[in-house]
């Protein structure tokens, strides 16, 4: 046991029942009813965030993830006695969809949760739960309809504006239900769930190779993230190669740097600034080519591997690599002043889309959202993995939470990416690219910083098949930060607010 | 009124309404070199156009006979614009051409619009309309105000006579007066005509529509007549620009030497002014919704100012 550990359990309002490490993680085993006050001080008292909360039919028992910045993951499992127990959401707002999730998939309902509305299915009948053991995977559920209620917001003048889930650009799928009173928003509800493909179902029972293939495609632009995050979860604990971990950050920050790089261009395009825009896009592209150079894939897809990488870059590729990057970085200079020098780019982005700090720590917010809103949290710094120990960068915070913060965090980001990235190739050295990784058993935990936040995969074993595969993208956590952050705001500025959280839809709806 | 004034008229007409969709093609392509793109050809909006009339059409079901008459409205009024208009010839368009009434067609063509986007039942459609009566309850003032200067200043309403008055006078009667009201008018053609910063003619993000969102309920046919009753109004504009405020090279005698030098002068003025619209719109960023009456005030300001300085200086 580590000193902060047993500090840890002689503070704790109670003791659990049984405690144990596992791969470095605390594992605290308590009864249904404990779950809240122990969550409680945990986030409240040792500055911690829920991370992940599921239920694990394997023992009937919910799982919740809390990081803690000084100890690193503490897991909480609750075992529970029938399919009930009182709600976290009332006390823990970041709760709220997780909770929603858990009734829908597996049937656990959360009593006294203040939203029992399904999150993702949509018609589907009550007592259908994918997630519990008894659901056949290839069932196909006869669709009953129903009306989902939206918050009614009633008062004069009070119109309803329905925005989705199909959208005049070729943009992923979601339903945006405004409340408007003339220009201004007075109320926001966000309902996904149009791209639910199973994605936890199918990995249930799958072979390895086929689920790496299937969380790469999890949520495309952040594939790199996705298997590495599998990758750690399955490795649970095997320690790769040196050579490995410097490819899988370099491969990482690439993702990363084309990420942001649409992303600042798109918040150009939402306010029909045009030329810097266009540029933007060329420079994405021009990474984009650089990655299909580098690895076969613009992508990134098929670098990672359980044990190690799949694709190396060799000493010619690597000055390739780096020429090409200080090249982006400085064809990048001039966007960033035509953007900051221009007073009617900045007075679209200033003030605009503010999410609180408090705001951010209630909902969870994560990766650039929370930065931008000056909550200074990167998985790579506080729980390093892959080579992140060792390199040096600083972490991009902004205090304002509005649209041009989180456009200062992403591209600050950019630019420690492409440090990151040399810093990588002048440390690597030869070697190994992967290792041999042991058939895994019992529970893994993926923990990765992906251009959009942190990223949580955990998986279960049981007689070396997959029983329980749940994977918690940043977007999850960020999608309900929004619906705040767009209140006061007009009707015309959401897209750009939208733009500038660039969320994922398939990663959400998994 | 002689024949031949009737044949240049219908020349005319026929001229704006087969240059627009030019113009606009080439705004497109200007923008797009700025951008480093090739962007699509200068042809794209005829062919735009053509693909447009030969589709069906889909009506929402909210929609009455009104929404199928309003393209028809809104090209008509265009096209009773443009007969107001002197563009090759002063004598043209001799006493129908009252300035009052060239903004009242511009009025009817926005007023018709905005039902169309009503008619839908659709909340982009409210959206855009609503914005739009917000912006042209500024522009609208802004250009009689301006066009009210240059009327002072030649002593006449008459679109024609007020060309042929600036023609013939030469670099004389060039005010401080006269360029403010230029300015004003370039301020009002950026805003009338959904152009950046006042609106994103190229968006898709239907939040933000103004135009485009009055617009979203059309298909087919209406939709082409629609488009080429914008062009054309965009066309208009630079023409009120040009051989309002700047009519050197119009004809003002029936001479054939004399009609070919307007017919150059007033394709060169349209050229200068669509590249003056592509820069000023790759220069900028739309500007928030709540700001666009700032602008508006400025442009509205400056044609008070010209009318002020034609009486003071």
């Amino acid at each position: 046991m580590r000193p902060y550990d047993i500090e840890l359990l002689d503070s704790l309002p109670f003791p659990p029942s049984k405690y144990e490490e596992r791969q470095g993680r605390l594992h605290l085993m308590v009864q249904e009813d404990q779950v809240r006050p122990l969550l409680s001080f945990l986030i409240k008292k040792e500055d911690g965030e829920l991370s992940n909360l599921y239920h694990l039919p394997s023992g009937n028992c919910i799982m919740a993830l809390v990081v803690v910045p000084r100890r690193g993951v503490i897991v909480i499992e609750g075992a529970l006695e029938g399919t009930t127990y009182p709600s976290l959401t009332i006390e823990l707002p970041s709760a709220h969809w997780y909770e929603r999730e858990m009734m829908e998939m597996s049937g656990i309902v959360p009593l006294d949760h203040p939203n029992m509305r399904p999150l993702h299915l949509h018609d589907w009948p009550k007592n259908e739960h994918p997630l519990s053991p008894s659901f056949p995977s290839d069932r196909e559920v006869p669709l009953v309809g129903g009306t989902y209620h939206y918050r009614k917001v009633e008062g004069e003048g009070i119109m309803e504006v329905p925005v989705g889930p199909v959208h005049a650009g070729v943009i992923e799928p979601g339903h945006f239900r405004f409340s408007t009173a003339g220009e201004p928003i007075i109320n926001l509800e966000v309902r996904l769930g149009f791209v639910h493909r199973g994605v936890e179902k199918s990995m249930e029972g799958c072979p390895l190779p086929r689920a790496l293939r299937l969380t790469e495609r999890i949520s495309g632009d952040n594939g790199v993230a996705h298997s590495m995050a599998f990758c750690q979860a399955v490795e649970m604990g095997t320690d790769v190669p040196e050579r490995a971990k410097m490819l899988r950050c370099i491969y990482s920050e690439m993702e990363r740097i084309y990420n942001h790089l649409g992303d600042i261009g798109g918040m150009a395009t939402d306010v029909a600034f045009a030329v810097p825009a266009a540029a933007a896009a060329t420079l994405r592209e021009r990474m984009l080519r650089l990655n299909h150079d580098l690895t076969g894939h613009r992508l990134l897809w098929g670098t990672m591997v359980p044990g190690g990488v799949a694709k190396d870059i060799d000493a010619e590729r690597s000055d390739h690599l780096q020429n090409a990057l200080v090249d982006l970085g400085l064809s990048f200079d001039p966007i960033e002043d035509t953007l900051f020098n221009s007073p009617s780019f900045l007075d679209r982005v200033e003030t605009t889309g503010t999410l609180s700090l408090s705001q951010a720590k209630d909902l969870r917010a994560t990766g650039p959202v929370a930065r931008a809103s000056g909550w200074d949290r990167d998985a790579r710094r506080d729980f390093p993995y892959a080579a992140y120990a060792r390199m040096g960068f600083q972490v991009q915070v902004q205090r304002e939470g509005d649209v041009l913060s989180r456009l200062r965090v992403k591209i600050g980001e950019m630019r420690e990416s492409m440090s990151i990235v040399k810093q990588c190739l002048d440390l690597m050295q030869d070697g190994e690219l992967r290792v041999e990784v042991p058939v895994p058993d019992g529970m893994g935990v993926g923990l990765v910083e992906s251009p959009r936040g942190e990223l949580v995969h955990c998986v279960h074993f049981e007689n070396g098949k997959m029983i329980r595969y749940k994977v918690r993208d940043p977007s999850f956590c960020n999608w309900p930060t929004m619906e705040k952050a767009v209140l006061g705001n007009i009707v015309p500025d959401f897209p750009l607010i939208n733009k500038s959280y660039n969320l994922s839809y398939a990663g959400n709806d998994l | 009124m002689a024949l031949i004034d009737v044949i240049i008229t219908l020349t005319e007409v026929l001229f704006l309404l087969a240059l627009s969709p030019l113009l606009s093609g080439i705004i497109r392509k200007i923008k797009a070199w700025i951008q480093c793109r090739k962007g699509p050809g200068i042809l794209q909006p005829y062919r735009d156009i053509w693909k447009l009339l030969h589709k069906g059409t889909v009506m929402s079901k909210e929609a009455s006979w009104l929404f199928l008459l309003i393209p028809y409205i809104c090209l008509g009024a265009m096209l009773c614009l443009a007969v107001m208009m002197p563009v090759f010839y002063t004598g043209s368009s001799n006493g129908i051409g009252d300035m009052v009434a060239a903004i009242y067609m511009l009025a009817i063509f926005r007023f018709m619009m905005v039902l169309g986007g009503l008619e839908g039942g659709s909340s982009f459609g409210g959206m855009g309309s609503s914005r739009e009566m917000m912006i042209s309850a500024i522009v609208e003032p802004t250009l009689l105000l301006s066009i009210f200067s240059v009327a002072a200043i030649s002593g006449t309403t008459d679109l024609s006579d007020i060309s042929r008055y600036f023609a013939s006078s030469g670099a004389s009667v060039l005010s401080p007066s006269l360029f403010l009201a230029a300015a004003a008018i370039f301020i009002s053609l950026m805003a009338e005509n959904s152009r950046v910063p006042f609106d994103n003619p190229a968006t898709h993000l239907e939040l933000t529509m103004v135009h485009e969102g009055m617009l979203l309920e059309y298909s087919g046919r209406e939709l082409a007549l629609m488009e080429t009753a914008s062009y054309m109004r965009l066309t208009i504009f630079m023409v009120i620009l040009s051989n309002i405020f700047f009519p050197w090279g119009i004809a003002m005698d029936l001479e054939a030497g004399a009609l070919v030098i307007a017919i150059v002068a007033i394709v060169l003025k349209l050229l200068l002014i669509s590249v003056a619209v592509a820069v000023t719109e790759s220069l900028m960023a739309k500007l928030r919704l709540f700001r666009l009456p700032n602008l508006l005030t400025i442009s509205f300001t400056l044609s008070l100012l010209a009318v002020m300085s034609y009486y003071i200086l």
